[in-house]
């Protein structure tokens, strides 16, 4: 079983478009700089991976998240060579929706429309779709987004999905982020013994996702499984019994075993607790496979993206497999302890064959997403 | 995995002020009922917003009635197989609000670092999980008017495609100042669950009704016709008062008359409702559609087969 990516989309702080993005990974590029959203001041923490389109410095804009959205639809689209959506669902995975834009209605008295909290009236106006969902699944989002298309395509509910995720800064999330992590971290350094929390990014991604053989010469990549679960533990400390459940039930489901994997996407947030979780799930779940896959972080790059996350390290992921150059892990020089045994990339990137890579996404209320991606030959 | 699975309703809980059973949605009347200044405290509501606080106390009334807990609360189906739906639009808007001032008049010092969950639009479902360990798929539909209907659909999607074999779908959206400010006054200001499963599982729970046609879409004569695939309901559970073709002589429900603006909610409450009125009266189905901004969706429910 899989399902074929024929198109995609992205926007982040480090590039404009999948291939700028990736360029600038494989370049090791760091481009986080000085809060510009808010009144610094009001914060411990100084640094954000921040899109810098605001109109002027500290003057924040409504419904910036909407409008990247459209821009990684709009490039999956056209490269999907999609021209009728009127017939194609599109699936949207966010962690804070346009709550920026009700902070920025609230506080500043922003003209902002209660219905555009969600995606659908404006990807229903600007592209003509005319079944909209959007899924606020945290920072698991767009990779749940992508099991539920599967699922439709799977169930005969439709041949062609567009999945998608974006999120912008919010104070509240910010601010409560700040508030809550023990050190005050000027950058995201997963995995690495320096590792002092999150840091938030910005950004949309977007992919097509159609039926396999529906249009063979544009296949970028097969999506062979989506696992989903959840922790049912505590809302912010990851549970390593459901992450191990879920990466296991992705192998299954995709029918490969831990030694066919290449590469694993790590989620690798930066926090201390996610990235010792996950790199202990990671060194039991591939223990008997010698050597273990390649392991990257592109949050060390773009920060924490949050719903579109796992979305956008499966189209890196996917890019790396065509180009057959991994990324590296940026600032990663002194790895934690739960991460000694794992083939982490550092300082450049990799010249290496990935045939089918495991790309993680996990968030808040203990919500866990693990897909298996194989290459296009 | 192509065979339409059908799912039933076995469960329905109410927080919503002055009820107590689903049949109350459409005019049964009893003394008492939920009262939320005396049912939203308690020791495992702490630090929860109030649309998690009301989901909470609607929840438990819904696993009880679908025997999914034993004597020692303990659950009676694996919690793997159990899915967790919520649908909200206002769930979060108040603690994000309030943030955002606290920190313009103060700085992030003065935020509640227990209530960081908040920020995240899916609070409520990671919250619902954890109380009761529910480790199936956990999802969060934020889609506007039509999400509640939406919700049901997506629950319906995961048991048919496996991954789960009962779903806990809730609809809530709470009242408060921010809110008031943002929608205008009157919403809800309450939460229903129902409990839904498949159906073929055996596991002797009692069916109230069952899932049958769902549809979405701007063309709201064609998403009726979609869910209705020619049969002809009893009832008609709609939020607006424009005709149909082939509904003229069916009885109309518009619940947002009686309970306020229920947004998010709406659609779960039509479930509950619709399940109330087919044990009365099984003989025909019950359509229940939702038209917001632009777009329509609906859903027919059917008495089980007995």
């Amino acid at each position: 079983m899989s399902w074929d990516i024929t198109g995609w989309g992205a926007v982040a702080n480090v590039g404009a478009d999948p291939e700028e993005i990736y360029t600038a990974l494989c370049a090791a590029r760091d481009v986080r700089a000085p809060l510009r959203a808010f009144d610094a001041s009001k914060y411990r923490m100084r640094h954000a991976y921040e899109i810098d389109d605001r109109p002027e410095p500290g003057k924040d804009t409504v419904l910036r998240a909407s409008s990247w959205l459209h821009t990684a639809v709009a490039q999956a689209v056209a490269d999907a060579g999609l021209d009728d959506l009127g017939d194609v669902p599109v699936l949207v995975g966010t962690t804070l929706r346009e709550q920026r834009s009700a902070e920025l209605w609230w506080r500043e008295g922003a003209e902002f429309d209660p219905v555009d909290l969600d995606f659908g009236r404006a990807l229903r106006a600007e592209f003509g779709f005319s079944r909209t969902y959007t899924f606020a699944n945290a920072c698991a989002a767009a990779l749940y987004a992508l099991a539920m298309a599967t699922d439709m395509i799977e169930l005969g509910m439709a041949d062609t999905v567009v999945v998608a995720g974006t999120d912008s800064i919010t104070e509240s999330a910010f601010g409560t982020l700040d508030r809550v992590q023990n050190e005050t971290p000027d950058s995201l350094r997963p995995f690495d013994k320096s590792h002092a929390g999150m840091v938030m990014g910005e950004g949309a991604v977007a992919v097509v996702v159609r039926r396999a053989g529906a249009d063979t010469a544009r296949v970028r990549a097969k999506v062979r499984s989506v696992a989903v679960n959840c922790d049912g533990f505590h809302a912010t400390a990851p549970d390593a019994s459901a992450v191990t459940t879920v990466m296991r039930d992705a192998h299954r489901r995709a029918g490969v075993e831990p030694g066919d994997i290449d590469l694993v996407m790590l989620h690798g947030s930066g926090t201390p607790r996610n990235d010792e979780t996950e790199a202990g799930v990671l060194a039991e779940v591939f223990a008997d496979t010698g050597g273990g896959p390649l392991m990257t972080a592109v949050k060390s790059m773009t920060g924490h993206t949050l719903g579109g996350s796992g979305l956008l390290s499966l189209v890196v992921a996917a890019l790396a497999m065509r180009e057959g150059r991994v990324p590296p892990v940026l600032g990663l020089h002194d790895p934690i302890d739960e991460a000694a045994g794992l083939r982490l990339v550092r300082d450049t990137a990799l010249d290496a064959r990935v045939g089918t890579a495991q790309v993680d996404a996990f968030g808040f209320g203990g919500i866990n997403a693990v897909a298996i991606l194989e290459a296009a030959r | 995995m192509k065979t339409r699975t059908e799912v039933a309703l076995t469960g329905t809980g109410l927080a919503v002020a002055g009820l107590t059973a689903a049949d109350e949605l459409l005019g049964a009347r009893r003394e008492g009922g939920f009262d939320p200044t005396k049912a939203l405290v308690g020791r495992d509501l702490r630090h929860k917003d109030r649309a998690t606080r009301l989901a909470l106390r609607a929840v438990e009334p819904a696993l009880r009635d679908a025997d999914l807990l034993d004597q020692d609360d303990a659950l009676t189906v694996s919690p793997d197989a159990i899915a967790v739906v919520v649908s909200s639009n206002l769930g979060n808007l108040d603690s994000v609000c309030r943030m955002a001032d606290l920190i313009a008049e103060e700085t992030v010092e003065a935020l509640n670092p227990l209530v960081l969950p908040q920020t995240s639009s899916n609070v409520i479902a990671g919250a619902v999980a954890i109380r009761y360990g529910l480790r199936g798929p956990n999802l969060t539909l934020c889609n506007g008017e039509t999400g509640g209907l939406d919700a049901v659909h997506w629950a319906h999607t995961l048991i048919a495609a496996g991954r789960a074999q009962v779903a806990v779908v809730v609809g809530v959206e709470p009242a408060d100042g921010v809110v008031a400010k943002f929608v205008g006054a009157g919403v809800v200001d309450g939460a229903v669950a129902l409990v839904l499963e498949d159906a073929s599982a055996g596991r002797g729970a009692r069916p109230r009704a069952v899932l049958k046609g769902y549809g979405y879409g701007v063309d709201r004569d064609a998403v009726i016709a979609k869910a209705l695939d020619r049969a002809e309901p009893g009832l008609w559970l709609t939020n607006d008062d424009a005709p149909a073709a082939g509904l003229s002589d069916v009885d109309r429900f518009d619940l947002e008359a009686r309970l306020g603006r229920c947004s998010g909610a709406l659609g779960v409450l039509q479930c509950a409702a619709a399940a109330a009125h087919l044990d009365q009266d099984p003989a025909r189905p019950a359509l229940a559609t939702i038209t917001g901004a632009d777009e329509t969706a609906a859903l027919l429910l059917a008495a089980p087969v007995r």
